[in-house]
């Protein structure tokens, strides 16, 4: 048995070494990993780079952390002292302060420096630290601030929404390729049943308790999750309760006939009918309906409109594992198909996926800054693509458009070569 | 020219057009149709998708359309408006039920949908929600609006005039009130306001009967009634069946025009905004689109293949590396990024203005035909070229790649081997191969490219299906929405059975006479 996972971990170990090795062969996608290393440094550390607040100060005789402390509070541990409460972190008497490299905030105006001030433009500035290296636009707000906290929000998007649906895709897509349409089996009662039983149980989860549940979010996310708890509760042991009933009903034989389950033929539809709409016009769509598209809804959107591809990558490598000899041999082993699947099937088929969520990071983000380019995209941040948005209307600020299409173009491409490097890494072909 | 040699050509041309029309035959057609019936389920569930999504918006379309302005006026002003709003709804079909059979419980009521002001509608649902007798809670809605036209009729005089203001103020609270608390303290106001005035006693025993019918609904409340599941079945008589197959006559002459034939006859419903047919708005629209898309299609196809072919023959030259990088950075500049700055440094007085950056161009037909096509061309270019840049790069490294497949093939290698000249063994042998991939691709290049219609006619104000698309969205112009995404899935249906087609012509391997 030890010798068994020493083995397989061995054999592990080994795929893993020769992809990273194929992988390392190629420079442009070990280069690009690295850019993606400092975009996600700048989308972390976005609050030290570009903030108002002194990174550290002394005032009145007291040492104090502002953007640490701006952390804490955003998470909702301490508060600001009352002293530091509604002022202009600027204009306060320190005795020593250490601004962040870049000392302003995306989205506030700098009153001096209005009418987009070019970086070669005469700026009304105190001194060259307080320049606005990448100018400003119309409003007078600091487009490398925007930038910094604009990687965090492309970073966010493009990992979250391609989380939502690799989710999506991997379940769908593998309950797709391992199952088909035959090989789901499961008697009359408990297909009809467990139908009937998610009707009743979003019933009374969600359908009953409707206006609960909206409230307790209108009131604060807090409250609203234990709502959502409470409901997913019910929804558990309404499916329960089913599934136990039909465990006596089982009995009887017309009800106990085994019937298959046509996954294949059901997630196959629900793809070709998503992809039969061009996906701008149904994130249009979607968004058309939101009242106010905040980064979550985005997020989400793009998320569900995107898990098409994976799906489909990932039911084709299983349609291919589940006829390998190891899965029969699970088989023969007597191991329930739900465990092959998520133990042996999916877990081999899994690493190409890699390749379809490194191109769909890239993706994502360039939707979002697609959407915020059109004024669709989430309206309480600064983004790229709502900064290259602001030069269609100023003719003469070269800067807004320059500047944020790099940033965007520079994260697209660096994703692309790396999904190129994983598809070349693990091309079967060049094994040899 | 030796004659032999001419002889040869012109037989080898027709055997390809007999080949060719060999292809298109009758078990062809026989795949096109059954390809065609499976459209039409695809429709209709993407048709319900897109149509129950918008149900769900948010806002009320004829409150938008009237711009009412609420609150204030005279009686019969008020009446005047809510009687125009009613039937404006009746007409829209918005007081109907959205769907033939909706999950529901007890307690709700199918008379609700038929409140015509959304706010009071939602109001009445939390009282449902809370109280679950609907026979009462309509009592006492009826007993809110009596109430509202008994303050709004009565005569004002200089002692009841500010305790008429303060009770419509609260009158006008109820409907959009549904908390317990709140409800409590608004009657007591009520009944305090009530009593300032002495010519008041119409209003009070109002606000009294206001009063019972609230206690009763308390009282009589059965809010178990929302634990009972109910499917409402509404049949034909819906929103949906009356927007997608219209309420016309089918057969013979309509008498009554103002009945609506629905989508599947062409009838695509009025814009909320331009209150203009949603079907004039858009084939012009749909013109266009087609138009630039065919445009891109046929000018990406022209030079990406020759040009991925030159990249796979000459393959690890520096010419093959240096284009293949090149490709490579064009694919992921993004269009509205390269968009932008085209028309900020080509069409714009301050740098070089060689393009015009906005339009189609003012020119008419009938100023002449080679006009109106040159000033068309004036402004189309830069649009088509930002249009077929990204996928012309995407194209040309699939067919590199594409080209160097067939080109690792045994039969390429025999070929070379009984001597053929190169020209030959690529032309011949491996051209037609290595386009199977291509058109492939085909498939999924069309809807990309009419989703980047939002994008490229967003930035050029090209007012094309893209452009109303969007403008649809900003406005939440429902019908122009739902139309335009129903256009969006057919044009893209249409390319993925074009793909089909060309596959089965280039192809002669894949067999549609039997499976």
């Amino acid at each position: 048995m030890a010798e068994a996972t020493t083995l397989k971990a061995k054999n592990e170990q080994g795929y893993w070494a020769f992809v990273n090795k194929q992988f390392r062969k190629k420079k442009t996608a070990v280069i690009s990993l690295y850019v993606v290393m400092v975009l996600a440094f700048v989308a972390l550390f976005a609050p030290f780079l570009a903030n108002e607040k002194p990174l550290i100060c002394k005032y009145k005789g007291e040492t104090y952390f502002p953007v640490l402390k701006e952390l804490a509070v955003g998470f909702g541990i301490g508060e600001f002292q009352p002293q530091f409460q509604n002022v202009n972190w600027k204009n306060l008497q320190y005795e020593m302060a250490v601004f962040p490299p870049v000392p302003y905030l995306p989205m506030n105006q700098d009153d001096n420096n209005i009418h987009s001030k070019g970086p070669f433009d005469e700026q009304n500035v105190p001194s060259k630290r307080w320049k606005h290296w990448f100018g400003t636009d119309e409003l007078g707000r600091d487009v490398l601030a925007g930038m910094i906290h604009g990687t965090k929000i492309a970073m966010t998007v493009g990992i979250v929404s391609m989380l939502i649906a690799s989710v999506i895709g991997i379940l769908l897509g593998s309950l797709a390729g391992f199952y088909g349409d035959e090989n789901f089996q499961v008697s009359r009662v408990r297909l009809w049943g467990n139908l009937l039983f998610l009707f009743f149980g979003f019933f009374y989860a969600f359908g009953a308790r409707s206006y609960d549940i909206t409230d307790a979010l209108g009131r604060g996310l807090g409250e609203g999750f234990v709502q959502l708890g409470i409901s997913v509760l019910i929804f558990t042991a309404v499916m329960v309760a089913g599934n136990v009933l039909v465990m006596l009903l089982k009995k009887i034989p017309f009800l106990g006939k085994q019937v298959a389950v046509p996954f294949d033929l059901i997630i196959m539809r629900v793809i070709e009918v998503l992809n039969s709409i061009p996906t701008l016009f149904l994130i249009l769509l979607i968004i058309s309906i939101v009242r106010k598209p905040n980064l979550y809804v985005i997020m989400g959107i793009i998320g569900l409109t995107g898990w098409t591809g994976i799906a489909r990558f990932i039911r084709a490598e299983l349609l291919k594992v589940r006829n390998l000899e190891y899965i029969e041999a699970a088989n023969s082993l007597g191991y329930s198909n739900a465990h092959i699947l998520f133990k042996h099937a999916i877990p081999n088929a899994l690493s190409p996926v890699l390749i379809s969520i490194a191109f769909g990071i890239a993706g994502a983000i360039l939707t979002e800054s697609t959407l915020s380019f059109l004024g669709l995209g989430p309206a309480d941040t600064v983004t790229w693509g709502q900064l290259l948005s602001y030069a269609r209307q100023i003719p003469q600020a070269w800067w807004l458009a320059i500047f944020p299409g790099f940033a965007i173009f520079i994260t697209v491409t660096t994703f692309n070569l790396i999904g190129d490097g994983l598809t070349d890494a693990m091309d079967p072909r060049l094994k040899q | 020219m030796k004659p032999v040699e001419a002889e040869v050509k012109t037989g080898k041309t027709e055997s390809g057009k007999k080949f060719f029309f060999a292809r298109i035959s009758f078990p062809l057609f026989g795949y096109i149709l059954k390809r065609i019936l499976i459209f039409i389920p695809t429709l209709f569930i993407i048709s319900l998708l897109t149509f129950i999504l918008i149900s769900a918006a948010p806002g009320d379309p004829a409150e938008t359309m009237l711009n009412r302005t609420s609150g204030e006026g005279q009686a019969s002003d008020r009446l005047a408006t809510e009687r125009s709003y009613v039937a404006l709804r009746h007409k829209l079909g918005l007081d109907l039920p959205i769907f033939y059979f909706a999950p529901t419980n007890l307690a709700v009521s199918d008379t609700l949908i038929r409140i015509p002001i959304k706010n009071h509608r939602e109001m009445l649902d939390r009282l449902t929600y809370q109280y679950g007798n609907w026979a009462q809670i309509e009592n006492y809605y009826h007993q809110l609006k009596s109430l509202e036209f008994a303050i709004v009729s009565s005569k004002k005089d200089s002692t009841n005039a500010n305790a008429l203001i303060e009770l419509r103020n609260t009158a006008a609270k109820f409907f959009i009130h549904h908390e317990d608390v709140v409800l409590s303290a608004l009657l007591v106001d009520l009944k305090n306001q009530s009593n300032v005035a002495a010519n008041l006693t119409e209003v009070k025993a109002h606000a009294e009967a206001v009063a019972t019918a609230y206690g009763k609904m308390k009282t009589e409340a059965t809010a178990w009634e929302k634990y009972i599941p109910l499917v409402q079945w509404s049949g034909t008589h819906n929103q949906y069946h009356r927007w997608l197959f219209g309420e016309a006559k089918w057969f013979g002459t309509e008498t009554d025009p103002t009945l609506g034939r629905g989508f599947i006859r062409g009838d695509y419903g009025v814009s909320f905004t331009t209150k203009r047919p949603v079907k004039s708005v858009i084939w012009d629209g749909l013109w266009i689109t087609m138009l630039i898309s065919l445009l891109v299609i046929i000018i990406e196809y022209i030079i990406s293949i020759p040009l991925g072919i030159s990249l796979a023959v000459r393959k690890g030259s520096t010419y093959d590396s240096g284009v293949t990088v090149a490709l490579f950075l064009t694919y992921s500049l993004p269009v509205f990024w390269i968009g932008t700055m085209a028309i900020f440094f080509l069409c714009s007085p301050d740098y070089i203005e060689i393009f015009p950056s906005f339009g189609l161009g003012d020119a008419v037909w009938s100023d002449g035909f080679f006009y109106k096509l040159g000033d068309l061309a004036y402004h189309l270019t830069l649009p088509l070229i930002i249009a077929s840049y990204a996928s012309f790069a995407y194209l040309s490294r699939q067919m590199r790649g594409s080209m160097l497949t067939v080109l690792g093939q045994d039969y390429i290698r025999t070929a070379r081997a009984k001597g053929l000249p190169d020209n030959k063994v690529i032309w011949k042998h491996a051209f037609r191969n290595s386009l199977l991939p291509i058109i492939t691709i085909f498939a999924s290049f069309f809807p990309a490219l009419i989703g980047g219609s939002i994008i490229l006619e967003f930035l050029f104000t090209i007012p094309g299906l893209g452009q109303i698309t969007y403008a649809a969205v900003l406005q939440k112009d429902y019908p122009m929405i739902l139309t335009n995404t129903m256009f969006a899935a057919i044009l893209t249906l249409v390319g993925y059975l074009v793909s089909d087609i060309l596959y089965a012509v280039v192809d002669p391997r894949i067999s549609y006479s039997k499976k």
